[in-house]
């Protein structure tokens, strides 16, 4: 478990030989792609690296006493076939990348969204929705682009200064062996310059984050600042902060002031050099622009190196926290050996069950009750009692620590967590709306319901004339998570997607809050025939749901307390007497 | 107020950069520094094809001489290259650090102007207004303007004097063959500006993509519960598969969409260079032969060190004419924020002090409710009517009543953080609508039902509302709101720091903290809005004998949603949907009151069925 939780937070650090053996996992359904692609890379930096020798020819032909017309045209056509030929391998070469490079974002989209879609509830409190989008939807990306983005260019750049070193050599191997010491200049400052400002940078980015945090507090804050005065005061500390950002900022430009301007100039040096060993060592005209041609290529792949070696540390990162996340096993699991249940009966037991979210902080204590098939059982409590808890035990949202939980006299361990979560339709508190339309939240975009199908669903909770009001009807818009829905509609569209799914047992956590008086009556009216489709639970917080109870349990801390109908238990005139007063006959002060 | 509509009309016109001008006179040095480093720099680097094509020449001529070039013969040329070296070197550095320097300079002013703004503005403006929304303008929008300040400055005075000078140089070496160039460059600049539109577009779709991958991840995470309830597992990830598939197919779109507009821009430059090569070496073969090409009665005679020098010119020109394309989104871009940004700053402050307002000090704390309504900016039914009533000063009295039913308001009200109508709230006689709004401020020490603290050491934020206050004040205080045994149980003590930073503090921790923050404020009237209702009954005991002790002779009004907190105070004010239902002593209350009498029952009822868990 510790080791699990750790895994979640993505802290684990994974061998290189781990890594690599598992990127390349991803990489092999591509590799027929990957192969061409390379191939094509070591065509187009080979004919890139030839260009600047046509320049050669052309020109020692147009200062020779030779001169030749011939050779001038030839060299021209020679050089524009060669630069369409190499752009239309550039074309091939790119799209080919691409889609290889996202055919493997797809695929581990796919495989991430699918694990984590299979992380037990208590997995997934434990870490931020943030950052499990995160993973899918831009780690994913990271990782692929270590292939198509980060190797294939560092492999380009290398291809290129290999290349280009070479064909120097053959024009001039004493100017290429002074370029050599340009070489090394270069190389050296860039990896110095890049260690520096990956320093100055994370400086940077603590500054933003401290500015932002600064402002996303005050701005929250403004009430405060105000009733105490603190205006002034407050300015000063963003004033402290925001120069903070501006220094770090300006430092950054100063980095790359120094760094930028330094590398043009030995580039600059470097032409000279060119010009004066090429001069003495009596080069032709054509050798010297062609190694003045030749020195731009070299010097910008040499100080990409350094960006590369930067993005492949990220890459490497995001990998290694995506990796984390998918060693996560889920908790809860069927049994080898559990069953596929199509119909239940709808018998509920409980006998003896204990269960706690964290060790030894119990939330129910001993709880045992059994529920007839057909029969509607009502939970009632104050806040805390674990009413919502019992609810959520029956679908194995988590597993009980000691007892048992039956359906029809079979532990629901021993039944598939599918066939039994088909079976039982859930009725939650806060209804949850996807985006999309009224139509797609009953459904839940499943095709397999027929718009009769629908509709009679809807019918039977009485969300169809709301619905009807609606302008485009089924096909309404849910705006921002249900926003243009009443409370009590949202219920009634929760109601009419249990419906649909055909549950044979129900549970119903019935909502607090307040619900106009029209909308109430057509609940109470749906409820009263949604509890006829099986066996129910509810969390009750409505007095008619309660008095139509055939059975009503009591919780008090996790305990069982009173068991019995509305009217024996009125009698009693306990515990659950004294709770329905104040929850029912004064309502509206609680 | 009438001011309003016509500023917001007016941000669409002139006034647009009214916010940045004066930083532009402030920075005009730096800037007009980095211009003329950078236009040094373009003139310059104009020099190495010259350079290249003369040694050419020189090599050339030697060569038909029959003499081998001496370096002596070249020294210029070296000198030469090396005061471009020089001078490239010191000009870009100047450039990046004077420019970058007045955009960083100017995004900091603004954003801070924008700061002091936003403290003044209303809470009116809070409700309407996200945070998230304005962080926006100081983060996304500010940047965009930055951006623009100085790489868009960079990018267009290079563009513009880089190109000038270039043709320039073209059009003195030889005005035909840059003729002849023109008309394909300007391709370019076409292309590129058509290009340029198609690419946003595609690149939005693209984001936008990418936008909804992240949005269905986040609700088919945020709404697990109703996937796993109605075992759609199978289904959502159908249902992502077609997203990501429209992620994938977005991409590669806009790669092969910007892939071909490289590729045909590297294809017109192809074309342009063959031709060069072709029609040039023509020339230079019909020169050497003794038989030049005349065109437009102008006698092509470039020898073959200018054309390299031509070609090296024309290779210059590329850049400039791709981006002026880039040049002119990034500006209407940046004006889009900026037009955000002035919107922003033109929002009305509606509290502040009228003409000759008084400054109130050293009051004794009556405060006098007249007639006194009110409903919020916007709304249209009054969240409190017709109040009258006054409390005594010293007086400590207790506001009870359902939610909603304004005690909340009653408290913002006291705070001026509204307007409220002139001659129905006064401070010891004195209308609160003719005082500065901030001497009114001073004179109530306010706990806020959210209690909210900031990410800052304990020490300072029960100091907030005195900086200078001594250790001993600080302890007090916390000692009054009976925190101080919690505090100094810390580690870290009275420095611990609070929030996401620090320990999470509970809401007890944080109510008391709040009370403490108030406390040491010690101004004439304090207000408890809803204050103690997560601290437990013999904490809340504590510091409600505390109030009664240590603030004898000054004015508390402590609003809760329990009765039992206020039911020792002299007298309660019953609210009931906004309205006065009582003002009277608890006793008396028992009688009068029925929301009262129902609040006591009820809690009564409360206690036992919870009694449990206590």
């Amino acid at each position: 478990m510790e080791e699990d939780m750790q895994k979640l937070f993505g802290d684990k650090h994974l061998s290189t030989k781990e890594m690599m053996h598992r990127t390349l996992k991803y990489l092999k359904p591509e590799r027929a792609r990957f192969c061409l692609a390379l191939f094509l890379i070591l065509i187009n930096v080979g004919l890139d690296v030839i260009l600047p020798m046509f320049i050669r020819t052309v020109v020692d032909n147009l200062t020779s006493p030779a001169i030749s017309l011939r050779i001038i045209i030839g060299v021209a056509v020679g050089y524009l076939a060669i630069r369409l030929v190499n752009q239309a391998f550039l074309y091939a070469e790119s799209m080919i990348l691409q889609r290889a490079g996202q055919n493997i974002v797809y695929r581990l989209r796919m495989e991430v969204f699918e694990h984590i879609e299979n992380m037990s509830r208590n997995q997934l409190n434990e870490m931020p929705v943030g950052s499990l989008v995160t993973r899918v939807a831009s780690y994913t990306a990271s990782m692929s682009d270590l292939f198509t983005s980060v190797l294939v260019n560092l492999l380009r750049n290398l291809l290129t200064v290999v290349g280009v070193y070479a064909i120097m050599f053959t024009i001039s191997w004493q100017l290429s062996l002074a370029m050599l010491g340009f070489l090394v200049v270069v190389l050296v400052t860039s990896l110095v310059f890049r260690h520096r400002v990956t320093a100055i940078f994370r400086e940077e980015r603590k500054s933003i984050s401290d500015l932002n945090t600064f402002l996303n507090e005050n701005l929250s804050g403004m009430k405060l600042i105000q009733v105490f005065l603190r205006e002034s005061g407050k300015d000063k500390e963003m004033l402290e902060k925001n120069e903070a950002l501006r220094r770090a900022r300006f430092r950054v430009t100063v980095a790359f002031g120094i760094y930028r301007p330094f590398i043009s100039m030995l580039y600059m040096l470097s032409i000279a050099v060119t010009f004066s060993l090429g001069v003495a060592l009596a080069l032709t005209p054509g050798m010297i622009v062609a190694f003045y041609l030749y020195l731009s290529n070299f010097f910008n792949p040499i100080q990409n190196l350094a960006d590369q070696l930067n993005n492949l540390q990220k890459a490497l990162t995001a990998s290694e926290r995506l990796f984390n996340l998918l060693d996560v096993s889920p908790e809860v699991r069927d049994k080898p050996d559990a069953v596929a249940v199509d119909r239940f009966k709808g018998k509920i037991e409980f006998r003896h069950v204990w269960f706690a979210y964290n060790p030894d902080e119990w939330i129910l204590r001993d709880v045992s009750f059994v529920i007839q098939p057909g029969e509607t059982c009502a939970f009632v409590g104050a806040t805390g009692a674990g009413k919502t808890t019992i609810l959520s035990l029956i679908v194995r949202n988590f597993e009980i620590q000691k007892g048992q939980i039956l359906i029809d006299d079979r532990d629901i361990t021993e039944i598939q967590i599918k066939s039994l979560r088909r079976a039982v339709g859930q009725m939650l508190q806060d209804v949850f709306l996807f985006s999309g339309t009224v139509r797609s939240n009953i459904t839940l975009n499943d095709p397999r319901f027929t718009e009769e199908e629908i509709e009679a669903a809807v019918k039977y909770v009485n969300a169809d004339s709301f619905i009807s009001r609606q302008k485009h009807g089924l096909d309404e818009e849910v705006i921002a998570r249900g926003e243009n829905f009443s409370q009590g509609e949202r219920q009634l569209l929760s109601f009419a997607r249990t419906v649909l799914h055909h549950p044979q047992i129900l549970i119903l956590d019935e909502a607090t809050a307040n619900i106009d008086t029209e909308t109430e009556v057509l609940i109470q009216q749906s409820l009263e025939k949604i509890r006829t489709i099986g066996t129910m639970l509810v969390v009750a917080h409505r007095l008619s749901t309660i008095q139509h109870a055939d059975q009503i349990v009591v919780l008090q801390n996790g305990e069982v307390i009173e068991r019995g109908t509305h009217q024996e238990l009125l009698r009693h005139r306990g515990y659950y007497y004294k709770l329905y007063q104040l929850q029912f006959e004064n309502g509206e002060g609680a | 107020m009438g001011a309003v509509a016509p500023l917001s009309t007016k941000v669409k016109g002139m006034l647009f950069n009214k916010y940045l001008n004066r930083y532009y006179l402030k920075y005009a040095w730096l800037y007009l520094i980095g211009i003329a480093a950078l236009i040094a720099v373009n003139y310059f680097q104009l020099l190495i094809p010259e350079y290249l094509g003369q040694l050419v020449d020189l090599c050339s001529d030697a060569e038909k001489n029959g003499t081998a070039l001496t370096l002596a013969a070249i020294r210029d040329i070296l000198l030469g290259v090396l005061l471009v070296a020089a001078v490239l070197w010191v000009g870009r550095t100047t450039w990046r650090i004077t420019i970058f320097n007045a955009s960083g300079k100017m995004e900091a002013a603004l954003r801070h102007d924008m700061f002091l703004k936003a403290e003044r503005l209303s809470q009116r403006y809070y409700h309407e207004n996200s945070v998230g929304t304005v962080m926006a303008w100081f983060t996304n929008d500010i940047e965009t303007v930055e951006e623009n300040l100085g790489w868009g400055t960079v990018m267009m005075i290079d563009a513009v004097f880089l190109s000038l000078l270039t043709i320039w140089r073209m059009v003195a070496l030889d005005w035909v063959m840059a003729v002849f160039l023109s008309i394909p460059l300007l391709l370019i600049v076409v292309w590129g500006a058509l290009v340029e539109k198609f690419m946003s577009n595609k690149w939005e779709a693209r984001q936008k993509a990418f936008d909804h991958v992240y949005d269905f991840s986040q609700e088919s995470f945020t709404g697990i519960s109703v996937i796993k309830a109605f075992v759609k597992e199978t289904q959502q990830l159908h249902e992502f598969a077609s997203v990501a598939k429209k992620d994938k197919e977005e991409n590669i779109s806009f790669v092969r969409v910007s892939v071909l507009f490289d590729v045909t821009i590297e294809i017109i430059i192809a074309v342009i260079m063959a031709f060069l090569i072709g029609m040039g070496g023509f020339f230079v073969y019909r020169l050497v032969t003794g038989n030049p090409v005349v065109l437009f009665g102008h006698a092509m005679d470039l020898s073959a060190g200018e054309l390299v020098t031509f070609i090296g010119y024309f290779e210059t020109l590329i850049w400039p004419m791709i981006a002026m394309g880039q040049i002119v989104t990034m500006h209407s871009r940046a004006r889009a924020s900026l037009k955000r940004i002035s919107r922003f700053m033109t929002e009305e402050e509606e509290i502040s002090a009228p003409e000759g307002a008084v400054t109130l000090e050293n009051i004794a704390g009556r405060i006098t409710f007249r007639n006194f309504s009110f409903s919020y900016p916007g709304a249209e039914d009054e969240a409190l009517h017709d109040l009258t009533f006054e409390i005594e000063p010293g007086e400590t009295i207790g506001v009870v009543g359902k939610i909603g039913c304004g005690k909340s308001t009653l408290a913002a009200c006291l705070l001026r953080l509204y307007n409220v109508e002139a001659g129905t709230l006064f401070f010891d006689g004195v209308d609160v609508m003719d005082c500065t709004p901030a001497s009114v401020r001073n004179a109530v020490a306010y706990v806020p039902q959210d209690n909210f603290l900031f990410s800052d050491k304990i020490r300072n934020n029960i100091a907030f509302a005195r900086p200078d206050a001594t250790e001993e004040e600080i302890e007090a205080a916390a000692k009054f709101a009976d925190v101080h045994d919690n505090i100094v149980a810390f580690s870290d003590g009275y420095d611990t720091v609070s929030g996401e930073r620090g320990v999470t503090l509970s809401g007890g921790q944080k109510q008391r903290i709040s009370i403490a923050r108030a406390y040491l404020k010690d101004a004439p009237i304090m207000i408890l809005d809803d204050s103690v209702s997560a601290v437990d009954i013999k904490t809340e005991e504590e510091i409600l004998g505390n109030i009664a002790h240590a603030r004898r002779g000054k004015t508390t009004v402590v609003i809760a949603s329990r009765v039992s907190t206020v039911s020792h105070m002299s007298r309660i004010l019953v609210l009931d949907n906004g309205r006065v239902e009582a003002f009277d002593t608890p006793a008396r209350l028992m009688e009068t009151s029925p929301t009262y009498q129902k609040m006591v029952y009820l809690q009564a009822l409360e206690r036992e069925v919870e009694g449990g868990k206590v």
